[in-house]
Parts: structure tokens; C-alpha cells; sequence
């Protein structure tokens, strides 16, 4: 790529220059908004301004991957994140030096990005979606098209955009980006694995880890390892009765598994993760599945099942302990196929099978249900689950009007909870009690 | 990779009869030919357990087996850092690795695992995981595989249920082989595709191109995300969407969808026999009026065909489209309708992927000539020529090939073997024999490849 040779990079001038032997503080010159990020930083920095400056591109981060899972369109899109980084990562372009201090903001954008990619392999796949959603569309009316190995636009590929021959992708002018992207793809990929080796190395005293781990549980949001909403031990026996509190998606996994005896694997993940952030224990877990899967014989559900129920709770394998998955991970990973039933009913479901939900479900009003269903057919998928929750249980505290977005099935369940037991339940005139 | 061993392993000696044969196994040869009459008596009589070991000691392929894992003829990373995963009788054993095919096949007598999963080439040997330090075990090679299995056509099929697998259905799997087979050769440029039975109801594709073995995650992600059409789970009825053109590779795959269409759609599996069935159909229409019509129609008449009813499906389409007498509007109106109609087609005839299993390097699939442990049938290759009249209910199993054996030695009582003359294989004497022979053709195409680029890698070092 001698097109990325020829973009500016930051160039670090220091002592070199001068010769008179006196070490001078380093300092970094930067040209361009433009950061391919290839040379790491060189200023010193406060730890104060370490954390800061990390938590802020986060701040980003998080609200482009966000806006990806609204997926709104381009111009929106665009406003919004340009809001976003006004606020957190202001980049302003060389005409405007004399408003804002420009190598300050410079500075700030290359040393966060050092330091998030310290949090290492965890961070890449976002800064992925990063460059995924910043693509813009290009005049197409060129017809100049590059023929490179199509593992050099592997996006294209994914979305079948472009044609393949032997092996050989040809892509169109238009599309050059995807192949700029590969490059950034690839060099950040070789430097995130440099990065772990050093880290050791970084880190002498001691001083860097604990404000990474922080940086890396702000980063992996709320997690929901386990619930203290409920008094008590949460027995297998208790599930149903609760399943009152549970989110559509939850609701459906538990009514399919009474109806078949029997889930597939990723739903049996997503709701036994969902269960053990309940509170759940293991044990009480092996328990409710092994009645549940009640055609099974004994041996068969240890030897096929009872491994990945411990397996969710960190008793087995890497011993990872696995927390419940968020409506993000709900949402995008692992597309339900036949016979599935995990996922979420607003971004899984046909336009029919969710209203009957809706409707079954104690959304009994038309008017409800079509204002739902356009928020799911405009992939607003956890607005429409929040219009859900207000419609049926009220509107979380009673002087707020609207409850922020509910982003988390776990959740969802402890809100409606802790509703029922302040009381207010049914209170609410527009509140249906729901029969599981 | 090929230069990157420094190990020095023995050389392979695997066809010779070097192995003891314990006193177990003489009495079980000797059981052999007592039984030698009929496969039911093998069944009745040896365990599976008894039958499984007759097969690792005497049918397995160990020497191409070898030679394909290896990549070379002489030891690689390939081979010695690859992950082998077994299912035993009541556990499952991960991260086995191998010097050589002489100590698997030991380890295959020792254990004599029901099914053998293979896994990954790591940054070490997967036996020495424990000793590595963090982070360093790492997942490096593996050839891209894709599995299809009939269970997932079960919204569409109705000869069958769950496992069962009969010739009408088993046309689904054929399709899919013909449209994959075709996309991955024609589009990716891959050349070496092995495909597999997998013992019951499904194949498996294995694709041993050396740029297919060292795609990552994203890179196994977006060629199964390029071939997947069918999207959605149980509560979605709709399940596949048409952009307005179609890209090329689909532009293919539709003539041999529309090809098969009639017989395994209309004829064989009647898509449309019942109200709920034709519903199914309907909704794949967007239009309302054309679902009410069809549907008051059909409920007047519902012993019509599923192909007669197609053809009312495409009237009904058609009409709409002549109703428009302006003519830019009708063709458009046509342009839209035919993309319904590729849409049901693909719905029901697409192949149907199991995307988890493609899209991650470490992902462990069962081997082939590997014995199903519940229908005994070998998993065995499937050649590309043979795609159509492949048979999965003729598929030798591990009873039948013993039983052949027994048979072939008695009716050959002198078949001594001449000093410098090559003992025949067990293998030979049975209907095994075109697999493993198909088997070895592939390896040996594979090898040539290597030695191919090999050589060429060489001469232009030469050069220089």
C-alpha cells in the first residue's frame, strides 16, 4: 500500500536535532487528524491524565458501537457521533489552529488509542466496528477496479458486495477503503500481539495494571455475576414463578423448554446465563435443567449437558466465569438458525409472532403493539423491549417520564423485581398481570 | 511451515505387520471366522467395543491419514502439533497430540475412543498445553470445514424426522454439496475439498487449501457469511431476503436451485399438501390480496398438488403483473415478483450451514473414517464425481467390512503372500476399498501441490 507511505505520520522530533548533547524533552509534532497510529507516544503523561484520557476514547467507543446497534442511518449516525466526539475527543482540522489548541487534541487522541490497545486483544473488535461504521460512500460511477486476494477485503466478502474469482476479489474504486482498512486491520493486529509481549516490560512498577483493570471494568459496562435484588436463595423450584419478571427473550426460552423438553446449545447458554445472574446457584442450576429435560435419561444429561452448565459457571475448562450476555451480544452474535430459539424476540422474531407475543404477553392495545413493532422494524430492538417494560409494569419511577434504555436482560428482570416488591405494581393503569 | 521442524521422529512404519498382536485380538480373529457367515452375528455376538478395535487395527487409513495432516512425507508442525480430541466411554479427552501415525494408531488400540474429533494445529504440541506459559498456546492452522446437517431442513422436509435420513431428503444434502462445492472451487479458488458423510445424517466439507488453512476467525467468518443464505430461527417464517440483483455466485446457485425445485420441493417433500404447510409458502409473499387468494382457493380445493398449487402461486404473481398496462411500471412489478418467487425457491433448496462450526479455527469436527457410534457406518469420502448417486443407506459399516474380511479370507484360504510380493490390505478385501482409494488420490494431489511450490520456492532462490 504506498498509499498509506505517503499519509503523514507523526513525526517525533527530539535531541537528535540538536547537537549540543543536552537531552531535551521529547516532543511529538503532529501534521495531520489523520493517525494511522504506527509510532507509540512519546510524552510523558500524569496518571491522572492516563486514566482520563483512556476512559474518554472508551467514552467513544462505547456510543459508536452503540449507535451501530441502533442502526440509524448514515447522516444520523454521523451527527450524533460528531456530538459525541465534540464532547470527549475534539479533533479539529489545521484552519481552525487558532480556536483550539490542535496538537493538544492531537496528542490526546494518539496516546489514548496507546493506551487502550494495552488492554490488548479484548478492544481490537471494536476499533474494528469503529472503521467499519466511518465508511463512507464514494462516488460510484467509477469503474477502475483493483484485483487483490480476497482476504484483503474480507468485509466485502461478509456482505457479498463484491465479485470473486478464483480466489481474487475485484474491487471497485468505491471501495478502496475496505482495502486501507485491511492495512490498518492487519498492522494493528501485529502491534495489539506486541503489545501483550511488553506489557510485563511497561508495567516495572506496578503503577499501570490496576488503572488498566479499571479502564477494563468500565469497558465490560455493568456485569451481572450475580444478584443480591432478591432475598434469599433463588431455588430451581422458583423459576417459574419468576419467569412473571423475565424479559420476552427469557420468557420465550423457558416456555419452549417446557413445551420441547429440550433447548439447543445457545439457548440453553443464554438462559442458563441469564439464570445463574438471578442468582441461581450451580447446583439449583443442574437441578432445574435436569427437570426440565425430562426425556432424558439420566446418563445422557450428564454426559451431554452437565458439563456446560458447569462449564457457564467457571467449573470446568478454562474455568472462565462467564457473565450473562447483554442485549448487544443477544442481538448480534450468534444469528439464530433452524430450530433455534434463543436471541431476542424483537430482532428474531417475524412482524406476526412478535405482535402475538406482544399480545399474549398483556400488550393488548393495537396501537401499543404497532408502535413496538416500529420500533423493531427500525432495529431499535432495546427501546422497543424498554416500551415493553413500561407498558406493562409503568414507567420504572414515578417521576420520571421515560426510563433510560433497558440494555441488559438481567436487567430488565431486576427492574420489574424490585417494582413488584415496592408495590407499585398495578397501580398503573395501563399495567396487564402477566401469566407465564 | 515444512522447514520449521526440528524434531527428529522415526520414520513411519505402518503398513508392515510390526504391531503385536495381543492375545485378545487372536481370539478375536479367531471369533471373526467363526462368524464369518453373516453380518447379524457379528452384531449379536462382538461389542461395539470389540468391533471398534478389529476397525483401528486393521481398516484405518493410517498412512494417507498421515500424509494429509502432515501436509509432507516427512514430520511437520502440521502433524505433530495437532490437536486430537476423543470421545471415550464416559468422558471426553481434548488436546491429544501425536508424534507420528504409528503412535496414534497405538493410542487408537489402547483407548479405542468411539469417535475422534480433530482440532487444531497450535503454537506447541497440544499434549505439552499445561506446560506452556500464558498466553502462548495458541491456535495457528486449520483447514476451513463446513458442516451441513439434514436436522436443520426439518421446517422443510417431511419424509423424515430428527436423525432419520432416507434418499428423498438426503437430495437436500446433495444440492448443498453442488452449490458449495461449486461457490468454494469457482469463487474462493480452493482446489482440495474433501467431503465427508458424517455417519448419519449430514457431510462435512474439509477444505485443505494451504490458504485455507491459515485464514483467522474473520476470514472463516465472511466466506461462511458470503455462502450462508437462510437466516433466521424458529419464529421467523421468512427466511431469506433478495437484493434486487442478484451477485453473481447466487446468479449460479439459483440454476441448480430452480433445477431441483420441482422434484425435491414440489414432489417429493409436497411443500404445500396441508394449510399449515401452504401458509408457510404464503408467507413468503408480502403482498396481502395474493395470500387471501391463494388461500380461499386453495381451502375450496386443498387435494391439489404442492405443484399444481405452485403453479397457481405463479398465476397469481402474474396477474398482478399484467394488471399494470403501463409498461415500466409492469416491469417493475415483474422484477419484484420473480424476486418472490427466487425467494421461496431458495427457502426451501438453499443449502442450510452450521455457521458456528466454520467460523472458528479451534472448532473440533469428527474425523473422517471415523464409525458412527450410533449407526456403525464409516465416515467414509465422498468423491466429486459421485455427488448424485451417492447413498447413504449403503454406506459400508463396520459389521459389514468385517464381516466381508472374514468372508474374502476364507474363500482365499492360500492367499499367502510370496517373499517381495505386497500383502493385501484388509481394507482391499471389502467395500471400503473405492473410499480409501478415493481417499489416498486426494492426499496424493495434495502432496503434489506442496512438492509443486516446493520446488518453486526453491528454484527462485536459486535464481538469486
Amino acid at each position: 500500500m504506498s498509499l498509506l507511505e505517503q499519509i503523514n505520520l507523526p513525526k517525533g522530533i527530539n535531541s537528535r536535532e540538536n547537537n549540543t548533547g543536552e537531552v531535551k524533552l521529547h516532543r511529538q509534532y503532529y501534521p495531520s487528524r489523520l493517525n494511522l497510529y504506527t509510532i507509540p507516544p512519546i510524552n510523558e503523561i500524569t496518571i491522572e491524565e492516563f486514566e482520563s484520557f483512556a476512559l474518554d476514547r472508551l467514552t467513544v467507543l462505547k456510543e459508536i458501537e452503540a449507535t451501530i446497534l441502533r442502526n440509524k442511518s448514515e447522516g444520523e449516525s454521523k451527527e450524533y457521533i460528531n456530538q459525541v466526539l465534540a464532547q470527549y475527543l475534539p479533533l479539529h482540522t489545521n484552519s481552525s489552529s487558532e480556536a483550539y489548541s490542535i496538537q493538544q487534541e492531537r496528542k490526546k487522541d494518539h496516546i489514548s488509542h496507546f493506551i487502550l490497545r494495552l488492554l490488548n486483544n479484548k478492544e481490537k473488535h471494536e476499533i474494528k466496528d469503529q472503521l467499519r461504521a466511518s465508511s463512507p460512500h464514494v462516488n460510484p460511477e467509477t469503474e477502475v477496479f483493483f484485483e487483490v486476494d480476497f482476504e484483503k477485503v474480507l468485509d466485502l466478502v461478509r456482505r457479498r458486495v463484491v465479485y470473486i474469482k478464483g480466489g481474487k476479489a475485484y474491487v471497485p474504486m468505491r471501495d478502496q477503503l475496505a482495502l486501507v482498512i485491511d492495512e490498518f486491520r492487519n498492522r494493528l493486529d501485529k502491534a495489539l500481539k506486541d503489545t501483550c509481549r511488553a506489557l510485563p516490560e511497561i508495567d516495572q512498577e506496578g503503577q499501570v495494571m490496576p488503572i488498566l483493570n479499571q479502564i477494563d471494568h468500565q469497558k465490560s459496562g455493568q456485569g451481572y455475576s450475580c444478584s443480591k435484588k432478591i432475598e434469599g436463595q433463588i431455588t430451581a423450584d422458583d423459576v417459574d414463578q419468576l419467569t412473571e419478571h423475565f424479559p420476552l427473550c427469557m420468557r420465550h426460552l423457558h416456555n419452549k423448554l417446557q413445551e420441547n423438553k429440550h433447548l439447543k446449545h445457545y439457548g440453553r447458554m443464554q438462559y442458563n446465563l441469564f439464570l445463574k445472574g438471578i442468582g441461581l446457584s450451580v447446583e439449583e442450576a443442574l437441578r432445574f435443567w435436569r427437570t426440565a429435560f425430562s426425556k432424558l435419561n439420566d446418563d445422557k444429561f450428564q454426559k451431554s449437558y452437565a458439563y456446560n452448565i458447569r462449564h457457564n459457571y467457571g467449573m470446568e475448562g478454562k474455568r472462565t466465569d462467564y457473565a450473562p450476555l447483554n442485549c448487544m451480544k443477544i442481538i448480534t452474535n450468534n444469528q439464530p438458525g433452524e430450530g433455534d430459539h434463543h436471541g431476542c424476540p424483537f430482532r428474531h422474531f417475524s412482524e406476526d409472532n412478535l405482535s402475538r407475543t406482544l399480545y399474549n404477553a398483556g400488550v393488548t392495545d393495537k396501537a401499543q403493539i404497532r408502535q413496538i413493532l416500529e420500533y423493531a422494524k427500525g432495529h431499535h430492538y432495546n427501546i422497543a423491549c424498554t416500551r415493553f417494560f413500561e407498558l406493562t409494569r409503568g414507567s420504572g419511577s414515578k417521576e420520571q417520564g421515560m426510563m433510560a434504555a433497558i440494555n441488559h436482560p438481567n436487567e430488565f428482570f431486576e427492574k420489574s423485581y424490585q417494582l413488584s416488591q415496592e408495590g407499585s405494581l398495578g397501580n398503573n393503569a395501563t399495567t396487564n398481570t402477566i401469566t407465564g | 511451515m515444512s522447514n520449521e521442524n526440528s524434531e527428529s521422529v522415526s520414520p513411519m512404519e505402518i503398513d508392515g505387520e510390526t504391531q503385536q498382536q495381543s492375545a485378545n485380538d487372536e481370539n478375536i480373529n479367531s471369533v471373526i471366522i467363526d462368524l464369518s457367515d453373516n453380518i447379524k452375528r457379528f452384531d449379536d455376538e462382538l461389542t461395539m467395543n470389540e468391533k471398534m478395535r478389529i476397525f483401528y487395527q486393521r481398516f484405518f487409513p493410517y498412512k494417507p491419514y498421515y500424509h494429509w495432516l502432515n501436509y509432507e512425507t516427512s514430520p511437520t508442525k502440521a502433524f505433530l502439533n495437532r490437536e486430537f480430541s476423543f470421545t471415550l466411554d464416559d468422558m471426553y479427552v481434548r488436546f491429544q497430540s501425536f508424534k507420528d501415525a504409528e503412535e496414534l494408531k497405538n493410542e487408537l488400540l489402547r483407548s479405542v475412543p468411539s469417535k475422534i474429533d480433530i482440532g487444531a494445529v497450535y503454537t506447541m504440541r497440544p499434549k505439552d498445553k499445561k506446560f506452556a506459559p500464558p498466553n502462548s498456546f495458541k491456535p495457528i492452522m486449520k483447514e476451513l470445514v463446513i458442516d451441513i446437517d439434514i436436522t436443520d431442513y426439518d421446517d422443510v422436509r417431511q419424509c423424515c424426522s430428527k436423525a432419520d435420513i432416507c434418499l428423498k431428503c438426503w437430495q437436500f444434502i446433495t444440492v448443498a454439496i453442488k452449490i458449495i462445492d461449486k461457490a468454494l472451487r469457482d469463487d474462493f479458488g480452493f482446489k482440495h475439498l474433501l467431503w465427508v458423510y458424517s455417519g448419519r445424517r449430514g457431510v462435512h466439507c474439509w477444505i485443505c487449501d494451504s490458504r485455507a488453512r491459515k485464514l483467522d476467525n474473520d476470514g472463516r467468518k465472511a466466506i461462511i457469511s458470503y455462502l450462508a443464505m437462510i437466516k433466521g430461527g424458529a419464529q421467523k417464517e421468512k427466511k431469506v431476503f433478495l437484493p434486487r440483483s442478484l451477485h453473481p455466485s447466487l446468479e449460479r446457485a439459483y440454476k441448480i436451485v430452480d433445477h431441483y425445485f420441482t422434484v425435491l420441493a414440489l414432489e417429493y417433500q409436497d411443500i404445500m399438501d396441508t394449510p399449515e404447510r401452504w401458509t408457510k409458502v404464503l408467507k413468503c409473499i408480502p403482498e396481502e390480496d395474493i395470500r387471501k387468494a391463494l388461500n380461499e382457493e386453495w381451502k375450496k380445493t386443498p387435494s391439489r398438488s404442492s405443484t399444481l398449487k405452485w403453479d397457481d402461486l405463479l398465476q397469481a404473481l402474474q396477474n398482478v403483473v399484467d394488471k399494470n398496462t403501463k409498461e415500466v411500471v409492469a416491469k417493475k412489478r415483474a422484477d419484484a415478483l420473480e424476486t418472490i418467487k427466487r425467494e421461496i425457491q431458495f427457502q426451501y433448496i438453499y443449502p442450510r450451514l452450521d455457521e458456528n462450526v466454520s467460523a472458528h479455527i479451534n472448532h473440533l469436527l469428527k474425523s473422517p473414517f471415523c464409525i458412527h457410534p450410533l449407526t456403525g457406518k464409516v465416515c467414509v469420502p465422498i468423491s466429486p464425481d459421485n455427488f448424485e448417486n451417492f447413498d447413504p443407506t449403503k454406506v459400508p459399516t463396520v459389521s459389514s467390512i468385517i464381516c466381508e474380511m472374514s468372508q474374502w479370507n476364507q474363500k482365499h484360504p492360500n492367499a499367502s503372500v510370496q517373499p517381495g510380493e505386497r500383502k493385501m490390505n484388509d481394507y482391499e478385501k471389502t467395500s471400503l476399498k473405492p473410499y480409501v482409494k478415493y481417499f489416498e488420490d486426494f492426499v496424493q494431489e495434495i502432496l503434489k501441490d506442496v512438492w509443486i511450490r516446493k520446488r518453486a520456492a526453491q528454484q527462485r532462490t536459486m535464481e538469486f
